[in-house]
């Protein structure tokens, strides 16, 4: 096995890319993130270690734009998603330059994963520690849409899903409990599955929330808190649903 | 079991870690230490130089705070020799900004381009990480005053008041014990001098263990980074009582 | 026989460019928009040789973007003076320069302060109170010259304006077709209707 994990352009015997598995671990160690795709809202939402005290805020946003119409979130290295997203902003423009037209959320995904995959195949580099989730409305159709890409530079459209720390049981959340839904209904759906995981509470949540035509819009911590308080009191309210009939009979 | 996977920088261990950038953070563990504090007048930077024999000439200039341009000073803890390189670098940056755009670059942008150097690092080629953890400390139109950390992963973050080097730890503690917002440059200072009380080992603070550099606005609305000399750092000492120990313990 | 005009006044800066896309002495189109918004708060007026102006502003108009971007900050009206000054002089050292005239007008993020720029493909750059290209000089910095003050208001703004697009209705020998009139004020920036109805006669 130790030969074949060195040296990350080799398939190992049994035919595993091992830097490209310890890469995936390392988005498991990540902070967990969320998207969730409605018919006139997608949401992003990811959890946020509880910023210490003494550190701005500002500069430690997960979520991002890539361009007016596009934003992406993700789990896995910091530094490694700072580079990352500035090749993607830089193709985003690019592409308005050549093309006249703005990118599809297919075609900045495919080129994040064909970057993503280039660090899988080449030599002296080891793979970007990430997983994206990109989301945004089609700019001719109008159509939502939800991609990931993982440190293999595969990616996969969506309806809702998670990735990073815990991301399995979001993801059982999110499969139990998805249903179509639009405006605030969405952005509950995507707070409640992260709530699986995450202590509840505006401060340790990040949320934005794209619209068709509005572009990205990151929540307030106060907005955050209101709709969590909302997600509990309905909790509360079919646990005791639930409690009351059999008092009847 | 570590071996393996530490012998390059460039690869994930099997827990999706990065061996050699944690072992560039513990390096600077044991450099020296700097604790950078933001004030609402300006930014103070306080560090401890390591005076390692009698006969070494300390230079008249300063070794753990730099200059970077008229408004970005930044002080250094780690290998002298790599953040030699990074200074460089950023005073390369900030110069080639201010050719293409006739303005001083944005503090938050000089920090991310130097980071952008040191995460390349950690992922192309068979190079290590730089062993330098850096508190930048400047002023711009955009947000005014502003404090950044930055550690060898390529990681950083805007800070009330951060500490870098050995026991910062236990200064990160006490900053965040102690520090209150809207503090004034002088309080700033008080508390940084504290901190460093407690945590270095020697027992006494004197001008020569230590340096102190500011960053703030003058009348006329120009940025100033005033190193403070010897003299007034005896003053200073003196005047908040850190200069000897304490005859009461 | 492009148009182009800025003019400051004391809270926004007034851009205004000729409507004619001709080629030689045949105008293909009377509909013809010569700026460009870079960010909220910075437009830019292009005239010269008609394939260049079009791709070295929307390559200027793609740096702003993507800088607005990274940054999370746009950058300001005389930051992208400098920006744009630098590509035009890269350029005029290449093989083939760019053949672009320029005006930019902005109000400053921070400052609130209203700028204009202008700038020619030989790549000088000159912040200025008012300015023209092409033709237009001859015509309007007289009348701008005379009637400019930095303490004007938008309406006397426009009011001057109107002498100069009058001017060059009754001097220029070719219809231009109307103007472009865009205002970049302090609430961004917006196109107001410019009516050249009215006959104006040559002295």
């Amino acid at each position: 096995m130790a030969r074949y994990d060195r040296a990350i352009t080799v398939f190992s015997p049994d035919g595993h890319l091992f830097q490209v598995e310890y890469a995936l671990e390392a988005v498991r160690k990540g902070n967990a993130a969320v998207g969730v795709r409605g018919t006139d809202t997608i949401v992003l939402g990811v959890e946020k270690k509880s910023t210490a005290k003494l550190q701005d805020s500002r500069s430690v946003r997960k979520i991002v734009n890539l361009d007016q119409h596009i934003a992406l979130a993700c789990a896995g290295l910091k530094a490694d998603a700072r580079v990352l997203i500035n090749r993607a902003r830089i193709e985003c423009q690019s592409h308005r330059l050549t093309v006249e037209d703005p990118v599809t959320v297919e075609y900045i995904t495919r080129y994040i994963a064909g970057l993503q995959q280039k660090y899988t195949q080449s030599g002296g580099v080891r793979p970007f520690g990430l997983s994206t989730l990109i989301i945004g409305f089609d700019p001719y159709t109008g159509a939502p849409s939800l991609y990931q890409t993982d440190p293999s530079g595969t990616f996969s459209a969506w309806k809702a899903n998670a990735t990073g720390r815990n991301s399995n049981s979001i993801r059982e959340f999110l499969e139990k409990n998805y249903k179509e839904t639009s405006g605030q209904e969405t952005v509950k759906l995507a707070i409640r599955a992260l709530l699986e995981v995450v202590e509840s509470g505006g401060k340790n949540i990040e949320i934005a929330v794209m619209t068709r035509g509005d572009g990205l819009r990151q929540l307030e911590e106060a907005e955050i808190d209101a709709i969590v308080a909302e997600i509990e009191a309905e909790k509360a309210a079919a646990e005791a649903a639930k409690k009351a009939p059999p008092k009847e009979t | 079991m570590s071996r393996r996977y530490d012998s390059r920088t460039t690869i994930f261990s099997p827990e999706g870690r990065l061996y050699q950038v944690e072992y560039a953070m513990e390096a600077i563990g044991n450099a020296g230490s700097a604790i950078g504090i933001l004030a609402k007048d300006g930014v103070v930077l306080v560090g401890e130089k390591k005076v390692t024999s009698k006969l070494l000439q300390t230079s008249t200039s300063t070794e753990k705070m730099y200059k970077i341009d008229d408004h970005v000073a930044c002080a250094v803890a780690g290998i002298m020799s790599d953040a030699n390189i990074l200074i460089n670098t950023a005073r390369v940056q900030a110069q080639r900004y201010t050719f293409a755009y006739q303005e001083p670059m944005p503090v938050e942008q000089l920090v991310q381009s130097l980071c952008d150097t040191k995460q390349g690092y950690t992922q192309y080629g068979g190079l290590r990480p730089f062993g330098v953890s850096f508190l930048f400390a400047g002023w711009d139109k955009n947000y005014g005053f502003q404090l950044y950390m930055s550690d060898p992963s390529g990681n950083y973050g805007g800070w009330k008041a951060a500490a870098i080097g050995a026991n910062n730890q236990a200064a990160q503690s006490i900053l965040k014990q102690d520090y209150k917002d809207e503090i004034s440059r002088e309080e700033a200072i008080q508390l940084a001098l504290k901190v460093l009380s407690k945590t270095m080992d020697s027992t006494s603070l004197t001008s020569d263990k230590l340096e102190l550099a500011e960053v703030f606005l003058m009348p006329s609305g120009n940025v100033k980074y005033q190193v403070c000399s010897a003299d007034s750092l005896n003053k200073l000492l003196a005047k908040f009582g850190v200069a000897q120990p304490s005859t009461e313990a | 026989m492009e148009v182009l005009l800025g003019i400051t006044t004391s809270t926004s800066t007034i851009v205004v460019a000729s409507k004619a896309a001709m080629r030689g002495a045949t105008i293909l189109k009377t509909s013809d928009d010569k700026t460009i918004i870079l960010n909220p708060h910075t437009l830019m007026a292009f005239s010269g040789e008609a394939g260049d102006t079009l791709n070295f502003s929307e390559y200027i108009a793609a740096n702003t973007a993507l800088y607005s971007m990274r940054n999370d900050a746009h950058l300001s009206p005389s930051a992208t003076a400098s920006f744009i000054r630098e590509e035009l002089a890269r350029s005029l050292r290449s093989r083939k320069p760019y053949n672009v005239n320029l005006l930019l007008g902005g109000v400053d993020p921070i400052s609130k302060e209203p700028g204009l720029w202008w700038l020619d493909y030989l790549a000088s750059s000159a912040r200025v109170p008012y300015a023209a290209h092409g033709y237009a000089q001859y015509y309007c910095l007289s009348i701008l010259d005379k009637h400019h003050h930095p303490s004007i208001s938008e309406d006397r703004g426009l009011e001057i304006l109107r002498m100069c697009t009058d001017e060059l209705q009754r001097r220029l020998p070719i219809d231009f077709k109307g103007m472009t009139v865009k205002i970049v004020g302090q609430e961004g920036i917006r196109e107001i209707p410019w009516d050249m109805s009215r006959p104006i006669m040559a002295a």
